[in-house]
């Protein structure tokens, strides 16, 4: 089987943000491997060690992501495509998408694993259009993977009303929740190893995209500003014996804040 | 004069509450209103469709849409956005939603924003806003197609009580099934239990009940209340809580009158999926616990001991 892993480089959502004049301040961000990505690419390795696979990521746009596809390989993929290309700054989803389509069609690869969504936009769709335009068939939010044989998998997907169990028609492409593993660590070996690798940089030309197919997708939605978000503020915090603080809270939730 | 397209949000057979607030938006912003409604056993749900605010309704009906599947939803989707010629298809919070609205907006040639929390119709163009970067910012979206494909986010518009549409049923063909992601099951031990989304209090569980039996002692409080009873991301993982219980980021979005989080440290993953709640009540033996910072009423205290105190003394309000 062969697997092609998406990931993408985000900020990392732990540190605090700062919006000025309807832009982000990039001072001081810092930039880690999406999460969801990172379960993306434990599914593959797991999968490549399990039942035999042929893992291949690749990674959109981000500027310099040396680090964080060595970071990949140390956890266990073996080959690595990065696209760059000034044409993509102002991509959304469905050219992502776009892009993806390429590379995928220049593999011969049975599963495509993207993760559910990336922690910089929350959008959740370069991977379900990427499945519209392959044509693929797609399942998203799966939280398991089972090989049954060659041509099929079974998934499961968290969905409205419960797990919903899904078999799957090779080739097909599925977006993975974090909760589908907890991604290893890479280990010294692993990355000693990761730093002879190669990683294949190309930008669209390369890729045998023309300036043509770029400005005919352009893009179909643009940030045109970032706010701050509205921050709650906490309010009353009870600390002493239980019996009164909470009998004392009980009372404001019914009559301060009817609530109750 | 817009045309809006709403996806009805339909669980166990009921139409539930985010269909009357999606078409209320869409009224308020002057549109002609539709839903489409998929689903196996849904023939009585026209005239709540209607007064749900409709003026025309797209029912899906086939014992082969009863389980969820993608593709034929889809299907389904854009078969009744070209009959209406829909300018704005709108899905309310779900996974299914979630699931199709690419696929919808991939077909039609579409934009699409998903978590959307305000739609503005501006000089001839869309605007979106919708939260970003686990809800740290909000983005202003310029829309440059005619058409956009929008999942709202949950609480981001009320229903109006005024509102109301006449029946109009447009049936819809049934759609092929997908042949390549057959749908084998439904596990779910969701039945008889309240639904978060729709829940007016929600009871959560974190990692501070460590087990079952501290998962049980929080699930009285949530009977007691007839609350949703939910779940932070840790009891998950754990094994203790469903998928579909979890609340934040990448688990239901929730927005009730009282968010009650029990054992809970309020990471910001949760944060996003909690914090549009009205009145937050959070019981945590850390008074650093960040969940501190965002909830209205704190109880500082250790929630084996806290928990029956609190049934007890909501049990002596009724
Ligand atoms: C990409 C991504 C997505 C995520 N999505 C989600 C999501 O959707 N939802 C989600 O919830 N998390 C999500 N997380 C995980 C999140 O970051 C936290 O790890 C998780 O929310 C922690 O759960 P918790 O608060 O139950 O556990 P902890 O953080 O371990 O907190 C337990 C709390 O219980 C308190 N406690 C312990 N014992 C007691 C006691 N006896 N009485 C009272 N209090 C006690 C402790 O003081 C502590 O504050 C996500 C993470 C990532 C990276």
């Amino acid at each position: 089987m062969k697997i092609l892993t998406t990931v993408k480089k985000v900020v990392d959502v732990e540190l605090t943000m700062r919006v000025e004049d309807g832009a982000i301040v990039e001072d001081g961000m810092q930039y880690v491997i999406n999460a969801w990505d990172e379960s993306a690419v434990e599914a593959s390795v797991q999968l490549k060690e399990n039942n035999g696979a042929e893992t291949t990521l690749v990674s959109v746009g981000g500027g310099d992501n040396t680090d964080m596809i060595r970071r990949c390989y140390a956890m266990g993929i073996e080959n690595g495509i990065h696209i760059e290309d000034p044409a993509l700054d102002k991509a959304d989803s469905s050219i992502y998408a776009r892009v993806l389509q390429m590379v995928y069609e220049k593999g011969d690869y049975d599963l495509v694993i993207t993760g559910k969504q990336a922690q910089d936009t929350d959008s959740g769709q370069t991977g379900i259009i990427l499945a519209e335009y392959l044509g693929l068939p797609c399942v998203s939010n799966v939280v398991a993977i089972e090989v049954l044989d060659g041509q099929h998998i079974k998934v499961s997907r968290s969905g409205d009303a419960g797990t919903e169990i899904v078999e799957m028609e090779l080739p097909a492409l599925i977006t993975v929740d974090v909760s589908i593993n907890e991604p290893r660590l890479p280990q010294m070996r692993g990355i000693m190893m990761a730093k002879k690798k190669k990683i294949e940089v190309m930008d669209l030309a390369a890729l045998g995209v023309s300036a043509d197919d770029i400005s005919a997708a352009a893009p179909r939605s643009e940030i045109v500003e970032y706010m701050a978000s509205k921050t709650r503020k906490g309010g009353q915090k009870f600390e002493g014996e239980p019996a009164d603080i909470t009998a004392q809270v009980v009372d404001l939730l019914a009559n301060e804040a009817k609530v109750l | 004069m817009s045309k809006v397209l709403v996806v009805a949000d339909i669980k166990q057979g009921d139409l539930k509450s985010s269909t009357s607030e999606l078409l209320s938006k869409a009224k308020a912003i002057g549109a002609e209103r539709a839903v489409v409604a998929i689903g196996g056993n849904i023939e009585s749900l026209s005239s709540d469709l209607a007064n749900a605010g409709s003026d025309t309704q797209y029912i899906a009906n086939d014992p082969g849409l009863e389980l969820f599947s993608a593709g034929p939803y889809t299907t389904c989707v854009v078969d009744a956005a070209r009959q209406f010629d829909a300018d704005m298809i709108w899905f309310g919070f779900s996974e299914s939603g979630k699931a199709v609205a690419p696929r919808v907006a991939a077909q039609l040639d579409a934009a699409c924003a998903t978590e959307i929390t305000d739609v503005i119709l501006e000089g001839g163009h869309i605007e979106v806003v919708r939260p970003a970067i686990t809800n740290k910012v909000i983005q202003r979206v310029k829309i440059n197609t005619d058409k956009l494909v929008a999942v709202v986010r949950a609480g981001a518009f009320e229903a109006v009580e005024e509102i109301t549409g006449t029946e109009n049923v447009v049936e819809l063909s049934p759609p092929e099934s997908d042949l390549k992601a057959v749908i084998k099951e439904l596990v779910s031990d969701a039945s008889g239990e309240i639904d978060l989304a729709d829940a007016d209090i929600v009871v959560s569980v974190g990692r501070g009940a460590k087990d079952q039996a501290g998962i049980d002692l929080v699930k009285d409080l949530a009977n007691d209340l007839s609350a949703g009873f939910g779940s932070s991301r840790a009891m998950v993982d754990g094994g203790f809580m469903a998928h579909n219980k979890q609340v934040g980021q990448t688990g239901k979005i929730v927005a009730p009158t009282l968010y009650i989080a029990i054992g809970i440290s309020g990471a910001i993953q949760h944060l996003a999926g909690m914090n549009g709640s009205k009145v937050i009540l959070a019981v945590n033996k850390d008074p650093e616990a960040p969940i501190f910072n965002v909830a209205d009423y704190g109880i500082v205290g250790d929630l084996f001991e806290v928990v029956p105190i609190l049934r007890e003394e909501i049990k002596k309000l009724s």
